[in-house]
């Protein structure tokens, strides 16, 4: 990579003509897919992703520019380009002088993909295919595939930070269909983790995985039309923590509260949710999908309390906003590439475990939706309207749970769902997921033990 | 390396290890992109990006690589990664490098006038575009993102059977998310305009358009739940149609995952409804002269009066089900991906009647405006959806109080039969792989979940 001299050039290049701070971004990214449907591996693909992304900002105006050629020209290229469009010719010159570190390693690899052979891969995509066929005659399609990833990043500004990190990800996918005349349904599991292929000996079993995605696309085939209207609704762990990624965390993200668009804004020390609510953004834990060594700007990851028994107690905050807010940042910064600035974004996402059993959560609601497993969803975070989409849910008649119920959703306003959580259970689960938002799409675990809302509105019909 | 001595490079090295036929996918992109807030200048981005796929027939089987960046390692990188992957490849479907059509249409999509526009220029509409946004109405309190943006793109395709064709686009777009405020209740609205000549960029017209849209907004709460009659706003209709373009896919009904497989020649849609994809349509600015795999482009017909016509092929799927030829509707998600299929303008040739005269005959019912929701809560095989949705009640025939809170659940397949008629407003989307289009659209009946 870049010589730290070509690097202090540049950034001195780029505030040339002005600016409060200068940023480097560069990236080298190095991916690979294998995907199997039909039996049989269709694709395999591998990707150089590599260049360079330059911050400036100006008070509070910034920009950002970036490119491919990341050799020393082509980085004083970039600053000049971008030194012209902040345009002060009466700027002071500055000298910068990097410090170089490596970021403290929190999420140790033990098989990096690189080093494994395309046999394996094969192996374990037919594996998933092969129990997921298996499961049952309605089965009648299943794609699988894997994806990983080796990045290694450079962060260098003209605060003398110059900072690199590797990082390696690795996730499974696999979707079943059940198909029954001209009706057919759908099961899915995608584990992933800030590990190499010591995933699928620690933490994946595929062939357990590949049964759960047939199962729910079985069950699913066999269920009816969930009812609509407003009831309570319990949401299972694991995924399920998506209905807090949605109608909370980004509502306490900088770049919703900075601006005011948010309905958390102003808000901190006071109640916003249910005294059985307190929750998390963590980005420390080892090697989880949306874990952390430093954020992309070379902040070294936190876990941050955003929920304390139902008082606000933090915002996920970036150095820009931070600069807005005069707040300190909190390592949330994060950017899908170099193509995108960073800004304020969630890690690992959850819900603390509470005390109810989930036997009780059940039994006490009356009739109500289980939402066992969750599908995806967003968040208008001016207004706080959510939606999301049900995947695997059952109806609960006198606190008992009876038939298989499909294509539910679950709309609602954040600020309104979080007062309404009146059960916690004991035991918390995550599931991955990529989130998309302005800083491009990255990957986040969201996560919750079962929780129960006294009253949502269920569509269905 | 500059790209032709790269080119000339990984073509050579290609050779040298026995790979007879193998072809580079090239994409460029300039992209200028800078938002306002308060008059103030809060991101500013300017980009030059490059993009290479490459991709080999190696004993029958396609292995596919790509980089960003022209160096030796990359050469290495994509001659080996190329093999390696096709070697993992089992399927036995005959793949295509393809050696090029007889001719090319025209399809004039770039506009050097457009690359003319400074960027001085370009703060100045956008900072105009927030204060007309504001000063529409004095509930308009701010703007949540008030954006422009302005990319050129080029695409090359080069192939060892001597295919070598180039197409460059040009787009200038804005867009604005106003926020009303009406005491304590906050409503959003949002509005784009993409455009290829500066001229057309009517910005006091789109800062009215989306301040109406927030403004429309204020007030609103839910129905009852139950079934309605629906007009599908052509917004929302267009939202609808793009999520389930992918059932039109020939790759996706051999493979049992639409429902479409075998329907060719049989009646899926009222007779109201003729379904296009029209590269060269006027409106629609996805079009270019070739596909993916470099076969011309050219118009047709999905649904003709309800019944379908064909499916949307590449060269693989058009063999294996037997076909002349392609429809030309292969496509990448990006240089780095393998050949899909995607439509180029995809849209519901529109009807005779404006929106008011489907008002009338839904009288009691909804006016959608708005679906939320859509990669999670519509589901591509069964063609379920369940989405959140905004719009207005139907009062006396016309729009009347604001609706949010609900949602709205069908069946596509079912929907495309149950459409009564079509406006004769055509709408298309944010162009990307696809630009999808729609009118408004006049639903028998739909259900609606909400208090």
């Amino acid at each position: 990579m870049v010589s730290i001299h070509a690097l202090e050039r540049a950034l001195a290049c780029a505030l040339d003509q002005g600016g409060d701070f200068a940023e480097f971004f560069i990236e080298d990214t190095v991916s690979r897919s294998i995907a199997l449907v039909d039996g049989t591996v269709d694709t395999a693909t591998t990707s150089r992703k590599h260049g360079a992304g330059l911050r400036i900002y100006d008070g509070l105006n910034s920009l950002y520019v970036h490119t491919n050629d990341t050799s020393p020209d082509g980085l004083m290229k970039l600053a000049k380009q971008a030194a012209s469009a902040v345009g002060n010719a009466d700027a002071q010159a500055r000298v910068i002088a990097l410090q170089e570190s490596r970021a403290a390693n929190l999420h140790p690899i033990l098989q990096l993909p690189g080093t494994m052979d395309g046999a394996r891969r094969s192996q374990l995509v037919h594996d998933a295919y092969r129990v997921a066929k298996a499961y049952s005659p309605e089965i009648s399609q299943v794609r699988s595939g894997i994806s990983d990833s080796n990045t290694h990043v450079l962060i260098a500004n003209s605060d003398g930070l110059c900072v690199c990190d590797d990082r390696t990800y690795t996730r499974m996918r696999v979707e079943a269909v059940a198909t029954k005349g001209t009706e057919s349904q759908t099961g899915a599991e995608a584990p992933g983790a800030m590990m190499g292929y010591e995933l699928f000996e620690s933490r994946v079993d595929v062939e357990q995985m590949a049964r759960m995605a047939a199962e729910q696309a079985v069950t699913m085939l066999h269920a009816d039309f969930c009812p609509a209207g407003q009831m309570p609704v319990v949401i299972g762990g694991g995924f399920g923590g998506v209905i807090f990624h949605e109608a909370c965390g980004h509502s306490l993200e900088a770049t919703a509260v900075a601006f005011g668009n948010s309905e958390f804004a102003g808000k901190l020390g006071q109640r916003i949710a249910s005294d059985v609510v307190s929750a998390v953004d963590d980005g420390t834990l080892p090697n989880e999908w949306g874990s952390l060594n430093i954020d992309d700007e070379g902040t070294p990851t936190t876990r941050l309390v955003l929920i304390e028994d139902g008082i606000l107690k933090n915002f996920m905050i970036d150095r820009l906003n931070g600069k807005r807010m005069g707040m300190p940042v909190t390592g949330s910064a994060r950017r899908q590439d170099y193509t995108f600035a960073p800004t304020s974004r969630m890690r690992n996402t959850f819900i603390l475990p509470g005390s109810s059993t989930d036997e009780e959560i059940i039994r006490t609601m009356g009739d109500g939706l289980f939402a066992k497993k969750m599908g995806g969803g967003s968040v208008n975070t001016v207004t706080s309207e959510f939606n999301f989409a049900v995947s695997e849910g059952y109806l609960v008649r006198d606190g008992k749970i009876t038939c298989p119920v499909r294509g539910a959703t679950l709309i609602g306003k954040g600020a309104e769902v979080l007062m309404r959580i009146d059960r916690v259970g004991q035991e918390m689960s995550m599931g991955q997921g990529m989130c998309g938002s302005l800083s491009g799409s990255i990957p986040t675990n969201v996560g919750q033990p079962t929780i129960r809302v006294s009253s949502l509105t269920v569509g269905g019909r | 390396m500059q790209m032709q001595e790269f080119l000339n490079a990984l073509f050579a090295r290609a050779k040298s290890e026995g790979i007879e036929a193998c072809e580079a996918y090239i994409a460029k992109q300039d992209e200028f992109e800078a938002s306002v807030n308060e008059g103030e200048i809060i991101g500013y981005t300017v980009s030059a990006g490059m993009g290479l796929g490459f991709r080999a027939l190696i004993d029958g089987k396609m292995g596919y690589a790509s980089t960003q960046v022209l160096d030796e390692a990359s050469i290495e990188l994509l001659v080996e990664g190329v093999k390696s992957n096709a070697t993992l490849i089992e399927s036995a479907d005959e793949q295509f490098i393809f050696a090029g059509s007889n001719s090319y249409p025209k399809c004039d999509s770039y506009n050097p006038a457009l690359d003319e526009l400074s960027a001085a220029d370009k703060l100045s509409m956008v900072k105009k575009l927030e204060l007309a946004t504001i000063a529409v109405d004095e509930r308009i309190a701010r703007t949540e993102d008030c954006i422009i943006m302005s990319g050129s793109s080029m695409v090359r395709i080069v192939n060892s059977l001597g295919l070598d064709v180039s197409h460059e686009d040009n787009l200038l777009c804005m867009a604005v998310a106003p926020i009303a405020q009406q005491k304590e209740q906050l409503n959003s609205g949002f509005e784009y305009l993409v455009v290829r000549d500066a001229a057309d960029m009517n910005i006091d017209r789109l800062a009215q358009d989306a301040a109406q849209i927030a403004l429309d907004g204020l007030g609103a709460k839910p129905v009852a739940s139950g079934d309605y009659a629906i007009v599908l706003h052509n917004s929302a209709a267009t939202s609808l149609l793009s999520v389930f373009a992918g059932v039109f896919s020939a790759d996706s009904a051999q493979r049992g995952l639409s429902q479409l497989r075998g329907k060719e020649g049989e009646r899926i849609a009222a007779e109201c409804v003729t379904l296009m994809d029209d590269p060269f349509h006027p409106k629609g600015q996805s079009g270019a002269p070739f596909d993916a795999e470099g076969v011309a482009c050219y118009e047709k017909k999905l649904i003709d009066k309800g019944t379908l016509t064909t499916l949307l092929h590449n060269l693989k799927t058009a063999k294996k089900q037997g076909l002349e030829k392609s429809t030309a509707n292969a496509a990448k998600a990006s240089y780095a991906s393998p050949v899909g299929i995607a439509p180029s303008n995809f849209y519901f040739e529109p009807g005779s009647e404006p929106l008011n005269d489907l008002l009338k005959r839904a009288d009691g019912g909804l006016l959608i405006t708005d679906v939320q929701g859509l990669h999670a809560g519509a589901n591509g095989i069964s063609g379920d959806f369940s989405l959140s949705a905004k719009g207005f009640l139907i009062e006396d025939g016309a729009k009347g109080r604001a609706v949010n809170q609900i949602t709205i659940s069908g069946n596509f397949y079912q929907l495309l039969r149950d459409i009564q008629a079509l406006g004769n407003d055509l709408r298309f989307s944010f162009p990307g792989v696809s630009c999808v289009g729609s009118p408004s659209l006049l639903i028998a009946g739909l259900s609606v979940a909400g208090e």
